[in-house]
């Protein structure tokens, strides 16, 4: 294999970049709202592509190759949201500002749900962000993957309605609102330091070191 | 010292993994085998794995886009 230089495509990121930046404009025009979110949608994609971070290794690869260097990071990840979320909760409540919760019921569907979508993403090599992102590098394959998960995802929230009269659901449970803040908090960074512990114990009695 | 090389192209993510651990079991201490990856994650998770297990591996983007690795069978 004789070795040459990756070829520099510093061209083509100049471009896109004054590309995005144009199209920032053009959508700051219509609407500020969605423009920042276009923003935090290209951070997040620049950041989950720079990272190599994968959601379907850290929760498949425990169980596959006994590593859990990913999974420590995802717990690492879950730690940072609750702690971010708990800022901006506070400083939403300091400006009066509404805060609007995704607070979903939990039924028999949300495990049915929860299992195909893992089979799904094993198989596909790639969750929803995962496969947004490699499809964003040139990986074609993960198209098709795409196109599953479009499907997927149609037939699952027209199908919803039907999962909940047949099975029930219990309402979604907010710990802060039970709990307070406070010791919600503490509770959740106790079990993930719980988890964090469980991981790398995972680890040591798999492959030893 | 044998060099062996697999074709992973195309594979997805955990198949590469399997299969080179497989490959491995039936290679002699100090063997190398040569992979190559269009699969950005596929190439990092083998070297991650390949360190946890301490195993040598050289990882070198060969162009945009391909991944060359060359793992040594440095232990049983």
């Amino acid at each position: 294999m004789h070795w040459q230089p990756p070829r520099s495509q510093w061209k083509l990121n100049l471009g896109f970049m004054v590309f995005l930046f144009l199209l920032f404009v053009v959508i700051w025009q219509i609407s500020s709202r969605i423009a920042v979110i276009f923003g935090l949608g290209i951070a997040l994609g620049f950041t989950l592509q720079k990272a190599r971070f994968c959601f379907t290794s850290a929760l498949r690869d425990p169980l596959l190759t006994g590593i859990t260097q990913l999974s420590q990071a995802l717990i690492l990840l879950l730690a940072l949201s609750v702690l971010g979320f708990a800022g901006v909760a506070w400083w939403s409540a300091d400006q009066n500002i509404p805060l609007i919760l995704n607070i979903y019921p939990l039924g028999f569907h949300t495990i049915v749900g929860g299992i195909l979508f893992g089979v799904g993403m094993v198989l596909a090599g790639g969750c929803a962000s995962g496969v947004l992102m490699r499809i964003g590098e040139g990986f074609a394959m993960q198209m098709v993957a795409f196109i599953g998960l479009l499907v997927g995802a149609l037939i699952g929230e027209r199908s919803l309605d039907l999962w909940r009269a047949v099975f029930g659901e219990i309402p979604g449970i907010f710990l802060p609102e039970i709990l307070g803040w406070f010791p919600a908090i503490i509770l959740e960074l106790l079990a993930l330091l719980g988890l964090w512990k469980l991981s790398r114990w995972w680890q040591r009695k798999q492959i030893g070191g | 010292m044998a060099r062996y090389e697999m074709d992973i192209w195309g594979e997805m993510c955990p198949i590469p993994l399997i299969k080179a651990q497989k490959k491995l079991k039936s290679m002699n201490c100090g063997d190398i085998l040569i992979l190559e990856t269009e699969h950005s994650c596929t190439s990092r998770g083998i070297v991650v794995w390949a360190n946890e297990h301490g195993y040598r591996i050289t990882e070198q983007e060969v162009t945009n886009g391909i991944w060359h690795l060359e793992l040594t069978k440095t232990h049983a």
